[in-house]
C-alpha cells in the first residue's frame, strides 16, 4: 500500500472519532467534548491535505502526473475533504459546534466508502484521453464544493426536524442544546445559496469542458441531466423562500430532498448508461 | 381573459410547478433509453413498450414537442414574471422616501439610540460627512428641533434577479439558435482516404461539405498498464485538392475549419491491414509472407491455396489473429492463427482440442505462426457547427454576477435623526434591508460606534 492511501484510511478513523465526540457533546451536553471534536477534525483535515499532496506528487513520480481528482476513490476523498473544510470554516464563523454531529459523519461515510469498499480502487491511474483537460480541476472542485454545501444544508435540515420533534414532545433533553430553529433555518438557507452558486459554476465549467471534449456543451447525458434536476430542485426551493417566504419545516424537507438528488447525481447515475462513467 | 392569462403566467405556482415537472420529465429521460444512445439498451424492452415510448416521443424526449413546449412555457413564465415585477424594483431603486417619516423610529430598540454630549449644531456636519462617506444619495432635512438624514447603499441589488433571468433566457435563446441553424454530424475516414460527405446526427441524412477532409494517419498510444493515453488523427483539410490546413486532432483539442469544429470521437479497424505469417513446412523449413486481406499464398506440399479471410486486432480478447481459408483437394478448411498461441495454450490447455480450428498445426504437415499484424484504422470524427454557442457562453458568464448580486448584496436604507435635549444630542438610527438582517444589524452596530466618535474630536 502506498503511503497516501495508508494515511487516508487512518483519516477515516479520525473523522469517525470526531463524529463520536461531537455526538457525545450533543447527547451529554458537556462542552468538554466539543473542542475535542473540532481538534480531531482539524487534525484529520491537515493529515488528509498532506495525503492529497503526497498522492499528487506520487502520480508525477509515476510519470502520469495529474491532480488527485480522477476516479471514484479520489472524488470520494475530495468530497470528504470539502465537507470537513467547509464545516470547520462555518464552525469558526458562527462560533458554534452544534452542527458537527450532523455533518462530520457524512465525511466519515465518504472516507469509509472510499477506503473499504471492494468496488473502489485506490490505485493511482493515468488519465484517459477524455480526462486530459485543464477543466478537470475547476470542474471537479466547483462541483464538490457545491455537493459539500448541500451536505451541510441537509445536516441542518435534519437538525431542524429533530429540534421540531423535541419541541413537540418535550422529551429529549439533549435537543435543548441544538440552536434555535430560526438560526438553523437561516444557516441552511445560506448553505443552499453557497451550494447553488458552486453547482451553477460546476455545470458551467462542465459544459465548457464538454464543448471541447465531446463536441457539444450539453448532450443530455444522465449526469448532466441529473445535475440540472438538482439545480431545478434548489431553484424551486430558493424561489419559494424568496417570493413565498417559505421557512422552516418545508425548507428543511426540501434541503433533504435536494441532497438525495445530489447523491443520485453523484452515485446513482453510474447505474445509467452515459458518458460520465469514469466517476 | 387577457388578465387571467397574464396572471397565470406571472404566478409563482406556475414557476415552481414547471420547475418540478421539467425535473420529473428529465428523470424519465434518464431512465428510458434515448434513441441516440444506440439500440443496445432497447434490446431488453418488449416491442409494445417500445411502440408506446415512441408514440409518446419518449425515445428522444429532450427534443420532443412536449418537452420543448415545457421549456417554452418556462421561458414565457420567466419573461412575464420579470416584466411584472420590474416596475416595483425600479421604484425601489429610484425612489427616495421622505426624510421626516416617523415610522422607522417607532418601536426603536434602545440599542439604536445614542447620546452625544454636545449640541446638535456642533455634530450635524460631522454626522453628515460620516454618512456621505459610507452611503449614497444622502439627504438632510432640518426642522426647528430635529435634523433628519436618509442614506442608502446597494440599491442595485434589486436587479440581480433580472440579470439571472435574462442570462437564462440568453442561454435558452442560444440553444434555440443552435438547434435551428447548427448541425451535428459524424464521419468515419480510413487512413489515407478523404471525404466531403458526412452523416447528420439529428436531422438524419447526409451533408456535403465545401471542402474535403483527409485522414493521413490515426494512432493510439498506450500507458504501461495498457490504458489508452492518446488518440491522434493527423488530418488535412483540402480545397480544390490543395491542403489548406494540416494538423493533429486529439481528444479535448478540437480543430476548427470553415466554422465547423472537428472532434476526435472514435476509431476502428478497416480491411487493408497487413499480417506477417511464418509458414513452417514438414521438413522444418520456414518461409515468411506479408499478406493483406484477400491475399493468398500457395502451399506446395499439399497443392493447397490459403486465403486471408480476416485480420483481427483482438479476437475474443485473445490478441491478434488471422483467419486462413485453406482450399485443397481434401476440401475447404478454416483456420484461425493467433499471435499469442503459446500463452493461450498455457491459459486454456484443452482449448485446441475443443476448437480445432484454433490449432495452428491443424493443416498437416504445415504449422502457421503469426508474427505481427499492422492494423489499418479509420478515425471517427464528430463535426459540429453551432452558431448559438456565443449566446450560451454569454448567458453562462452573465449568470455569475447575477447570482452574486442576488445573494450577497442588499439594499440597505438608513434613517438617522438628531434631536437636542438639555444640551445633549440624541442620535436615533433606524435601517431596513431587503435581505440579510444579520448583516444589517452588524452594520448598525459599526455605525453607532463611529457616530459616538463624533463626540470626541472638535
Amino acid at each position: 500500500m502506498i503511503i497516501n492511501t495508508t494515511i487516508l484510511s487512518w483519516v477515516t478513523f479520525v473523522y469517525f472519532a470526531s463524529s463520536i465526540f461531537y455526538i457525545f457533546r450533543m447527547v451529554t451536553g458537556k462542552e468538554f467534548w466539543g473542542p475535542l471534536g473540532s481538534f480531531v477534525a482539524l487534525a484529520g483535515l491537515i493529515a488528509q491535505t498532506l495525503a492529497l499532496i503526497l498522492r499528487w506528487v506520487e502520480s508525477y513520480k509515476m510519470g502520469i502526473g495529474h491532480a488527485p481528482l480522477s476516479n471514484l476513490y479520489e472524488s470520494l476523498i475530495f468530497f470528504a475533504w470539502t465537507i470537513v473544510l467547509l464545516y470547520l470554516i462555518i464552525e469558526w464563523r458562527i462560533k458554534s459546534r452544534n452542527l458537527g454531529a450532523f455533518v462530520i459523519p457524512f465525511a466519515f461515510l465518504a472516507m469509509a466508502y472510499a477506503s473499504f469498499s471492494p468496488h473502489v480502487s485506490s490505485r493511482i491511474q493515468p488519465l484517459i484521453p477524455a480526462l486530459q483537460s485543464n477543466w478537470l480541476i475547476s470542474h471537479v472542485v466547483t462541483c464538490f464544493f457545491g455537493y459539500a454545501a448541500f451536505t451541510i444544508a441537509c445536516g441542518l435540515g435534519l437538525m431542524y426536524l429533530l429540534k421540531g420533534l423535541g419541541e413537540e414532545q418535550n422529551s429529549r433533553p439533549f435537543l435543548r442544546y441544538l440552536p434555535d430553529r430560526e438560526i438553523l433555518d437561516e444557516l441552511s438557507y445560506q448553505s443552499v445559496v453557497i451550494g447553488f452558486i458552486f453547482l451553477t459554476l460546476g455545470i458551467i465549467t462542465g459544459s465548457v469542458w464538454a464543448y471541447s471534449a465531446w463536441g457539444s456543451y450539453w448532450s443530455w447525458d444522465p449526469k448532466e441531466t441529473w445535475s440540472l434536476i438538482t439545480w431545478l430542485i434548489y431553484a424551486a426551493m430558493l424561489h419559494s423562500r424568496f417570493i413565498r417566504g417559505w421557512r422552516g419545516k418545508r425548507m428543511a424537507i426540501m434541503s433533504i430532498i435536494g441532497f438525495a438528488s445530489v447523491l443520485f447525481t453523484y452515485f446513482g447515475v453510474n447505474y445509467l448508461p452515459g458518458l460520465h462513467s469514469y466517476f | 381573459m387577457k388578465k387571467t392569462v397574464l396572471s397565470l403566467f406571472s404566478s409563482l405556482k406556475l414557476t415552481i410547478g414547471l420547475l418540478i415537472i421539467i425535473a420529473l420529465a428529465s428523470v424519465l429521460g434518464t431512465i428510458i433509453p434515448q434513441q441516440y444512445e444506440g439500440g443496445e439498451s432497447f434490446r431488453h424492452l418488449s416491442p409494445g413498450l417500445i411502440r408506446a415510448f415512441k408514440s409518446l416521443q419518449l425515445v428522444d424526449m429532450y427534443h420532443s414537442v412536449w418537452f420543448v413546449i415545457l421549456m417554452g412555457l418556462l421561458s414565457l413564465n420567466l419573461i412575464v414574471c420579470s416584466l411584472n415585477r420590474f416596475p416595483t424594483s425600479w421604484r425601489l431603486f429610484r425612489k427616495i422616501p421622505s426624510l421626516d417619516r416617523g415610522k422607522p423610529f417607532e418601536n426603536l430598540s434602545p440599542d439604536n439610540v445614542l447620546v452625544i454630549e454636545r449640541k446638535r449644531n456642533e455634530v450635524i456636519e460631522r454626522v453628515e460627512n460620516l454618512l456621505r462617506r459610507r452611503y449614497k444619495r444622502v439627504r438632510r432635512r432640518e426642522t426647528a428641533s430635529t435634523t433628519s438624514f436618509y442614506g442608502e447603499k446597494g440599491a442595485y441589488s434589486h436587479f440581480g434577479v433580472y440579470i439571472i433571468h435574462a442570462s437564462i433566457l440568453i442561454v435558452i435563446a442560444g440553444a434555440i439558435i443552435g438547434s435551428l441553424f447548427g448541425f451535428d454530424a459524424f464521419v468515419n475516414i480510413p487512413e489515407g482516404e478523404s471525404t466531403n460527405v458526412v452523416s447528420l446526427r439529428r436531422q438524419k441524412g447526409i451533408k456535403e461539405l465545401d471542402f474535403t477532409v483527409r485522414c493521413d494517419k490515426f494512432s493510439i498510444a498506450y500507458y504501461e498498464n495498457g490504458m489508452p493515453k492518446e488518440y491522434r488523427s493527423n488530418l488535412s483539410f483540402l480545397k480544390n485538392n490543395k491542403a489548406i490546413y494540416q494538423g493533429p486532432l486529439l481528444v479535448n483539442h478540437p480543430v476548427t475549419f470553415n466554422g465547423i469544429r472537428f472532434y476526435q470521437a472514435s476509431y476502428g479497424s478497416v480491411p487493408g491491414g497487413q499480417a506477417y505469417i511464418t509458414i513452417q513446412k514438414g521438413d522444418g523449413q520456414e518461409t515468411t509472407v506479408t499478406v493483406k486481406l484477400g491475399d493468398s499464398f500457395y502451399l506446395r506440399e499439399k497443392d493447397a491455396k490459403a486465403t486471408i479471410g480476416r485480420i483481427e486486432e483482438n479476437l475474443m480478447s485473445m490478441g491478434p489473429a488471422v483467419l486462413l481459408n485453406i482450399q485443397s483437394s481434401d476440401g475447404n478448411m478454416r483456420l484461425w492463427v493467433f499471435k499469442e498461441i503459446e500463452k493461450i495454450r498455457k491459459g486454456i490447455p484443452e482449448l485446441l482440442k475443443k476448437v480445432p480450428k484454433f490449432d495452428p498445426g491443424l493443416f498437416k504437415p504445415y504449422y502457421f505462426k503469426l508474427n505481427k499484424i499492422e492494423n489499418k484504422y479509420y478515425t471517427g470524427l464528430q463535426l459540429s457547427h453551432d452558431p448559438g454557442v456565443s449566446s450560451v457562453a454569454g448567458g453562462s458568464f452573465l449568470i455569475i454576477p447575477g447570482l452574486i448580486i442576488t445573494f450577497f448584496s442588499s439594499h440597505r436604507r438608513l434613517w438617522v435623526r438628531l434631536d437636542e435635549q438639555e444640551g445633549k444630542t440624541r442620535v436615533l438610527v433606524s435601517a431596513t434591508s431587503n435581505r440579510d438582517p444579520v448583516g444589517l444589524k452588524r452594520e448598525i452596530e459599526r455605525l453607532l460606534k463611529l457616530l459616538k466618535k463624533a463626540e470626541v474630536v472638535v
